[in-house]
């Protein structure tokens, strides 16, 4: 009905389908990587990604239902590329029952709080150990602060952050989405921590 | 009513649409192009509407029409003056709200209706009665709505302090506690037809004489061409039961406990609305339609208002991410206290079970479509799963927001119009399918998941053709029922269940957790502020008030510090508020271990867990395979038979060419034989004509014959007198004259034939009487040539 053009046979199909499964990595000049972004609702997950695809900042922001989707490619100074294809989720905690879905098989997750809100620390957490626990093995994970320009509202210290994150064995960064603040950095160093397919 | 709706505002902001909502702008051009179209489409639709409710009018309310409504409206916006049909409102509630609708001045409207309203002053209004004329399709669609009268009673009977939801004062098997069971959940709308007849009995007998179906069937031909924007509001309605559905002072007095929950603020006693969800509005607010014209101040409380009166109403959905959408939108189209009970009517029935807590049937849709896409589109979906993408990814977020962002608004509009006539989601799994199938074609040329995603995302966002589309859903995919759809609930419901299951015991060890870290948390970085707390009892940690009933006992430092017996170690301890320290720090890791320990064993349930899943996967790929096997094995099995019956076509082809090329012999022979024939019948006419020349010959012979005699007998007489010697000479004749009379006799008996071998015969014999053997060889070879 719907469709008429060729389809690749079976086998094939389930190769690639692990393969994007694991991440998509398509070759190693060339990556690329499903990334999700989890935290609490409000912290500002949308615009993060609203900053890094498209460079803006509303400041009223739709809430996300459910989950959306964006893709962005950077160039990394050893001029390889990665396109990241960024699942930006619900933050409410009902919602939760929908994130495995989106999370299972991405090789990045971005876990979000903000630093004027101790609860959404907590809920970080929470998504840490539940990624630990469900998400792929090899998961490289980031935990980010942000609205980090909100510093005199500040209630979460940045040691909490570098500490919990090494505990973890994750990357850390403060964030603003709002002035642009270490948005791409940090894109830029979760690319540069990705594992690389074996260089053919 | 749609006088006070704002989505009638024709805005001149070419960022946003004809409803006020933002457009974006790599869509603004093709937005302008089928402005348009709408504004055609609207046109005629109108049009039908307006003689389908002028015919209703006249054979249903003979005493009460339209424009006896409308002018009772311009009179006064909160009284009606048809008493015996509209109720008169709430007249105190009205001081001091203003409705969203108040910047309707400007409005642009094609409307005769609306012509002499500019230079009025709306008063606020919070319910409006529906016009009159939409009463039939009210009642026709009141015998789906389940929620019963019963509960006015009840809730006269109850003092104003705690109101039971609707849910509560339904009838007792009511679906939002079984789904918490994990029962399997059927969805009451049709189970309880029964149960609401009895409640509109009265109204359908008025009705009931005259036929409901062709009423309801045209009613659904007009929807699928959608409901005229200045009727929407009212229609939807009347679609959704509203006034069947209300209770008077249900509203007010949902909002006066909020009210006054909130001045002693901080209880939270079970009838409250959680803060948690309070906040989450709060957050939800100014992200809801952000920058619409209606959505100033005024139209953000009505919102909040709104939400918190559902929370209050449903508390076992409260307040779920994507109502602030629908409440908004309903905001635009009606009187707040009208979008409460659509609101009621779309969450509770509509969607039960969809934002609950536990958002089981939303992921029992999810299983359900994607079991439809593998039977609809099987190459798109085998395309997606090579891709690695999966259906539900995208599909999710178009149920869960019933499209709303997803699609463009005349789409969205248009949609919802079905829906809500319909009364259940059949049009939610329609509208998606359709999506699918005008983009399926597009996204099988994709080459990675984001592409894919990318891809169907946009060409979503830009299906700007809503006729084409609600066509498509309605007409593309009549076997997707409601019946079909709930059986594959059924079917799928399990599966989700088992998932929510696991979770919820998961969640509660993280609820243990979570209320811990965050003690630990904040006694790191402020030990002595704990520890000040002490005795403020009820503490200000935000995230343990959430779940006290399931900290108790484990949180409370306090309670539990009391309890302790003094270790005598502590003795040596030089200050007391050191030792309270330090038995924190002691309970904190103890705790800390014990929770270690309940994770860990959680860890190896959930191992435990997954090796009997792999099992079952196991089991699985096994019957995958033998299926596969099999699939192969008939496609063989049909490939072998497309073999013979090619083979068996070649034999038939050769036979037939042969068949032709016979029959092509036969009719040359068939020709040759006429020709022949004709032949035949030539040479027989010349033969005739020679015999009678022969017979004419003869005749003169016989008179050549007779003259010759005579000649002979005057010469005889002659000679008789002179002797000549011419005489011996002419002794010859008479032998001649003899021989030439004989053959002609001869050939006339004997010949049929040639006459040139006759004529040769007698050029040879002229004497003889037969024919010589040779010649007779011939013609008898002749003869047997033209047979
Ligand atoms: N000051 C400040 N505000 C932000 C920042 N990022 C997001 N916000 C605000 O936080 C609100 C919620 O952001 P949103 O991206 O929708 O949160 P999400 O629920 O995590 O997706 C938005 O209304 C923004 O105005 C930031 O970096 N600084
Ligand atoms: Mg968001």
């Amino acid at each position: 009905m719907g469709c008429s053009s060729s389809l690749p046979d079976r086998s094939s199909g389930q190769l690639a389908g692990l393969n994007s499964e694991n991440g998509g990595v398509s070759d190693a000049k060339n990556l690329r990587v499903k990334l999700v972004l989890l935290g609490d609702s409000g912290v500002g997950k949308s615009c993060i990604v609203l900053r890094f695809v498209r460079g803006q900042f509303d400041p009223t922001s739709k809430v996300t239902v459910g989950a959306s989707f964006l893709s962005q490619t950077i160039a990394l100074q050893d001029s390889t590329t990665v396109k990241f294809e960024i699942w930006d989720t619900a933050g409410q905690e009902r919602y939760a029952a929908l994130a495995p879905l989106y999370y299972r098989g991405a090789a990045v997750a971005v876990v979000v709080y903000d630093i004027t809100s101790p609860e959404s620390f907590a809920k970080a957490q929470y998504w840490v150990k539940e990624l630990q626990k469900h998400g792929s093995p090899d998961i490289v994970m980031a935990l980010v602060g942000n609205k980090a320009d909100l510093n005199e509202k500040r209630e979460v210290p940045v040691q909490d952050g570098i500490d919990y994150a090494e505990k973890n064995g994750m990357f850390f960064i403060e964030t603003s989405a709002k002035t642009a603040d270490n948005i791409n950095q940090l894109f830029e160093e979760i690319a540069k921590r990705l594992p690389r397919p074996a260089s053919s | 009513m749609a006088e006070l709706s704002f989505n009638l505002l024709h805005t001149l902001d070419p960022r946003r649409d004809a409803y006020g909502f933002a457009l974006r702008p790599q869509h603004t051009q093709r937005y302008k192009e089928y402005a348009k179209i709408y504004k055609e489409e609207e046109g005629e639709r109108s049009d039908k509407w307006k003689e389908f409710l002028e015919r209703l009018a006249i054979s249903d309310q003979p005493c009460s029409s339209d424009e006896e409504y409308k002018e009772t409206l311009q009179v006064e916006a909160t009284e009606c003056k048809v008493e015996t049909v509209l109720e008169s409102e709430e007249s105190d509630e009205s001081s001091g709200r203003k409705s969203i609708s108040d910047g309707s001045k400007e409005r642009d409207l094609e409307k005769e209706v609306h012509h002499s309203k500019e230079t009025k002053t709306h008063e606020v209004q919070t319910w409006a009665q529906i016009r009159p004329s939409l009463s039939a399709i009210e009642i026709m669609m009141s015998s789906q709505i389940r929620t019963s009268k019963d509960m006015i009673d009840e809730q006269k009977t109850i003092s104003g302090d705690h109101l039971p939801s609707i849910e509560e004062a339904k009838s007792p098997g009511g679906a939002s506690e079984e789904e918490f069971d994990g029962d399997i959940y059927v969805n009451a709308t049709s189970d309880d037809n029964a149960n609401a007849a009895g409640t509109v009995t009265a109204e359908v007998d008025k009705v009931s004489s005259k036929n409901l179906f062709p009423l309801k069937e045209e009613v659904e031909f007009l929807v699928r061409g959608g409901v005229p924007k200045d009727l929407r509001g009212e229609v939807w309605q009347a679609f959704v039961g509203v006034k069947t559905r209300r209770v008077e002072r249900y509203y007010q007095n949902l909002l006066a406990q909020e009210a006054s929950d909130g001045e002693h603020k901080e209880h939270e006693d079970s009838s409250g609305v959680p803060k948690k969800w309070k906040r989450q509005i709060e957050k939800d607010i100014p992200r809801t339609f952000p920058g619409h014209p209606a959505l100033d101040d005024n139209g953000r409380n009505s919102l909040r208002r709104l939400l918190l009166a559902y929370a209050r109403h449903n508390p076992s959905v409260g307040y779920c991410q994507a109502m602030n959408f629908f409440a908004g939108l309903l905001l635009l189209l009606m009187p707040e206290e009208n979008a409460f009970w659509t609101l009621v009517g779309i969450i509770d029935d509509y969607f039960g079970g969809y934002y609950t807590e536990e958002m089981i049937e939303s992921q029992v849709d999810q299983l359900v479509f994607e079991e439809l896409m593998r039977e609809r589109f099987p190459k798109l979906v085998n395309h997606l799963d090579y891709l690695g993408v999966q259906v539900a990814w995208i599909s999710g977020p178009w149920f869960l927001s019933i499209f709303v962002n997803m699609i463009p608004w005349e789409s969205v509009f248009r949609v919802w119009d079905v829906l809500l006539f319909e009364g259940n989601r059949v049009m939610l799994f329609r509208t998606a399918l359709a999506l699918m199938e005008l983009y399926g074609p597009a996204l099988v040329t994709t080459k990675d998941a984001g592409d894919a995603i990318t891809l169907l995302q946009s060409l979503a966002g830009s299906t700007f053709d809503s006729s084409q589309l609600v066509l498509t859903a309605c007409m593309g995919f009549l076997a997707v029922t409601e019946a079909r759809l709930q059986e594959l609930r059924t079917k799928h419901r399990p599966a989700v269940l088992v998932v929510v299951e696991e979770r919820s015991k998961r969640g509660r060890v993280w609820k243990d957790s979570k209320g811990l870290a965050s003690k630990l948390y904040s006694f790191k970085h402020d030990p002595v502020s704990l520890i000040e707390e002490k005795k403020s009892t009820e503490g200000g940690d935000s995230l343990a008030d959430e779940d006290k009933s399931s900290l108790n006992g484990t949180t409370n430092l306090d309670e539990l510090l009391n309890g302790l017996s003094v270790d005598s170690e502590l003795d040596s301890l030089p200050d007391l508020q050191e030792q309270v320290v330090w038995l924190k720090v002691e309970l904190c890791r103890l705790l800390e271990e014990k929770r270690a320990a309940v994770l860990r064993a959680e860890e190896l349930e959930t191992a435990l867990m997954e090796m009997v899943k792999q099992d079952n996967r196991r089991e699985l790929s096994a019957r995958v395979e033998l299926l596969e096997q099999e699939l192969a094995e008939l496609k063989q099995a049909l490939a072998d038979k497309r073999e013979q019956e090619t083979a068996m076509l070649q034999v038939l082809m050769r036979l037939e060419q042969e068949q032709r090329v016979t029959e092509d012999a036969r009719i040359s022979a068939e020709q040759d034989a006429a020709a022949q024939r004709y032949a035949v019948h030539v040479l027989q006419e010349r033969y005739e004509k020679a015999l009678a020349s022969v017979a004419e010959m003869e005749k003169r012979v016989v008179v050549a014959e007779s003259m010759l005699e005579a000649t002979l007998q005057y010469e005889s007489g002659q000679s008789k007198a002179h002797a000549s010697p011419r005489s011996t000479r002419n002794q010859d004749t008479p032998t001649r004259k003899t021989g030439l009379l004989s053959f002609g006799l001869g050939w006339r008996d004997r010949n049929k034939g040639k006459p040139t071998d006759v004529k040769e015969s007698n050029l040879s014999h002229s004497t003889n009487e037969g024919m010589d053997p040779s010649s007779s060889e011939k013609e008898t070879k002749n003869e047997q040539k033209e047979t």
